[in-house]
């Protein structure tokens, strides 16, 4: 739990990078490509920090967080977005207090290495 | 025992990462601190070891009708609201989400009354939305001192642009300048 991170994204270029990142600084990494992937790993139990992109199609990473909170299934886990959008809109204002905080795309590698230890760390 | 400066932080998404840098090395300050950052509850205690790590003063979780204590940084629960009960005390009260969130910036920052002796600084880091734009207001009406994060190390620019369009914000800084200026206006104890 203290090492699992859970990749939410559209984009397979982004998640190799990410990964490859993430799993060199020696952390388990697991990918969702849609919101409804990502609410499959939490109904399995995964606990640790989500890396959510906010526009996917479908099921955006708003719309995931809706759900996440709506099956109750906010336990656990630590939620940063992972995104090129410059400003959340108002439609997010009510989901503000389940984000921790926001990685804008493209992402220094340490910064990211940082922030996730950082927040992992949090998790017992 | 009563204190004499006051200072409320408010802060949200990216927060941990910029409380991070204010309080790395902090020394003992002449006054509380009372932190509100919006969260999820079970990393409330994480949280507050990772701050007190980072800083000579004492880092805790706020209790329900606690006096404040000089050198102490006092954290909001989760899923309450905390109020400064007549500059002495605190009360975490049960309560509607004000701005969609529980505790709430502005309720405590609210909560300040003025009175002689007691000075109030109230700061508005980083997050989304408009929490604490109403309670710098009201911190400058009561003879506080407001500050605001600047735009450039903000990870959302929300919340301190809020707070800075009320015109009642007299300093904006970075992480570090807000280091500064809290040594400074608190003085070393």
């Amino acid at each position: 739990m203290k090492n699992d991170v859970l990749i939410v994204d559209d984009d397979r270029s982004v998640i190799r990078t990410v990964k490859r990142i993430l799993t060199r600084a020696g952390l388990n990494v697991y990918v969702a490509e849609s919101g409804e992937e990502c609410l499959n790993h939490l109904e399995k139990g995964f606990q640790g920090l989500i890396l959510m992109d906010i526009i996917m199609p479908e099921m955006d990473g708003w719309d995931t967080i809706d759900e996440i909170v709506k099956r109750g299934l906010m336990k656990d886990i630590i939620i940063c977005m992972l995104t090129g959008k410059d400003e959340p809109g108002e439609r997010m204002e009510s989901l503000k207090e389940y984000v921790i905080d926001y990685i804008r795309k493209p992402f220094n590698m340490e910064t990211l290495v940082d922030v996730v230890k950082n927040y992992l760390s949090y998790l017992k | 025992m009563s204190v004499n400066t006051i200072t409320i932080i408010g802060s949200s998404a990216g927060g941990p990462r910029i409380l991070k840098e204010i309080f790395k090395e902090l020394p003992v300050l002449n006054g509380a601190i009372v932190l509100i950052q919006h969260m999820p509850e079970f990393i409330n205690i994480p949280f507050c070891e990772s701050l007190d790590q980072l800083t000579d003063m004492k880092v805790k979780i706020a209790e329900d009708w606690e006096s404040l204590n000089s050198g102490v940084v006092y954290i909001a629960p989760s899923g309450r609201h905390l109020l400064i009960h007549r500059n002495r005390q605190i009360r975490l009260v049960k309560g509607e989400k004000y701005h969609h969130v529980c505790p709430s910036i502005d309720v405590t920052m609210k909560s300040l009354t003025p009175q002689g002796g007691i000075r109030h600084i109230g700061i508005v880091l980083t997050g989304m939305g408009n929490d604490g734009a109403e309670g710098i207001k009201h911190i400058k009406n009561v003879g506080g001192i407001t500050i605001a994060q600047d735009e450039e190390t903000s990870i959302i620019y929300g919340m301190p642009k809020e707070a800075r369009l009320t015109g009642c914000v007299d300093m904006i800084l970075n992480p570090g300048q807000i280091r500064e200026q809290l040594v400074n206006l608190m003085n070393l104890q």
